[in-house]
């Protein structure tokens, strides 16, 4: 099964789809986790998530706003959209029951 | 970020492929990171990266396996050849002779043992973990400079006391080559390292011919009372280079086999 950091990762490629890359990703998992995350972290998940086969990388274009520098963009391939799917399954079922999940299904009705 | 600091974080980021330091800086640039950010940022991947290959066990067995039992080996050997070489020129230059009756066939037996160890170590040691080759570099280091004021600064020193087998011999007339008389080794590894980075693969026959060769030299020296038991473990290089080479004709073998019978 996956971490969770790897869970955050595979998330926030899939949402932001053709433009998931290392940069768009770090802000995205800032965004949304509310935490920082350094680029030692981000990197060796992203070599590891692709060493899983869960990911695909590849180095796209240069632009200017990163001083003419590729990017290194990511793609989640189907094994890695049933392992994130898992890890979503498994937490919404350890959830079920718990207070705060009761309470945001209320909040949610 | 001004352009020293840019410089500091390109540094760092060396020991990285091409590609990963472009995405690395770039990302870096395009957050907006500080240049203080930016330069941690770099360094935490290059130190997780490293640690991380300390996970596997070829990084241990290239360090510790290979490089540093090597040095010390390859060092003594580097002095055994000087002084018999001395010794066979009849240079009056000093007592220490540790194989003190070799002749001339010896002399070559223990050259070319010398080229081909140095060689096949570094081959092992390049090949086996190029990423972590800085740790090899660094147990190098130091070693050679314990061993050096061993064999090299501390002996003339006994000898003055009394203990002259511990005495150099080049110090007398050579002072300018002495301190290199150690190190003999050190470019046939340098050569075999760099090998061995390129992933230059051998032949199987190749491999075991070179290992059957070093077998065969070092027993002939053995029997001569011309080595040191320990010794024999510069033949691990060697038995490797034919392992490896063994593995990769097998998987070459497969892999034949494979496209066989797909295209069949």
């Amino acid at each position: 099964m996956l971490g969770e950091f790897e869970y955050l990762l595979i998330t926030t490629a899939a949402r932001l789809g053709d433009n998931a890359y290392g940069a768009a990703i770090r802000e995205g998992i800032e965004e949304v986790a509310q935490r920082k995350c350094s680029i030692g972290a981000l990197y060796t998940t992203i070599e590891r998530l692709e060493g899983k086969g869960l990911i695909t990388t590849w180095m796209g274009e240069a632009t200017a706003e990163r001083g003419g520098r590729a990017k290194r963009m990511v793609r989640v391939t189907g094994k890695g959209t049933r392992a994130a799917k898992e890890f979503y399954e498994v937490m919404m079922r350890v959830s079920s029951g718990a207070s705060w999940a009761v309470r945001r299904a209320e909040r949610l009705s | 970020m001004t352009s020293s600091w840019w410089s500091l974080v390109e540094f760092a980021a060396r020991p990285l492929e091409r590609d990963e330091r472009e995405a690395v800086i770039g990302d870096s640039v395009e957050a907006g990171d500080s240049s203080w950010q930016a330069l941690s940022g770099v360094l935490g991947f290059v130190l997780r990266r490293q640690l991380l290959l300390w996970k596997s066990w070829r990084p241990w067995l290239a360090a510790f396996g290979f490089a540093a039992p090597s040095t010390w080996l390859l060092m003594t050997v580097s002095l055994s050849v000087t002084c018999t070489s001395e010794r066979l020129l009849g240079l009056n230059l000093g007592h220490w002779a540790p194989t003190g009756h070799e002749g001339i066939f010896m002399l070559l037996c223990h050259v070319f043992l010398l080229v081909a160890w140095s060689w096949t170590s570094g081959f092992a040691i390049g090949s086996l973990s190029p990423r972590t080759l800085w740790t090899s570099a660094a147990l190098f280091l130091l070693l050679a400079q314990y061993l050096h004021r061993m064999y090299i600064v501390a002996a003339p020193v006994e000898a003055m006391h009394g203990a002259v087998a511990g005495g150099f011999p080049f110090h007398g007339s050579f002072p300018a080559l002495a301190p290199l008389a150690p190190f003999l080794f050190v470019l046939p590894a340098v050569w075999g390292v760099r090998q061995g980075m390129r992933k230059v693969q051998l032949q199987l026959i190749p491999a075991l011919l070179l290992a059957a060769t070093i077998t065969l030299l070092t027993a002939s020296a053995w029997i001569n009372n011309a080595l040191w038991v320990f010794n024999w473990l510069l033949l691990c290089p060697a038995l490797y280079l034919v392992a490896t080479a063994r593995r990769s004709e097998t998987n070459r073998s497969r892999q034949v086999q494979r496209s066989e019978r797909t295209s069949l």
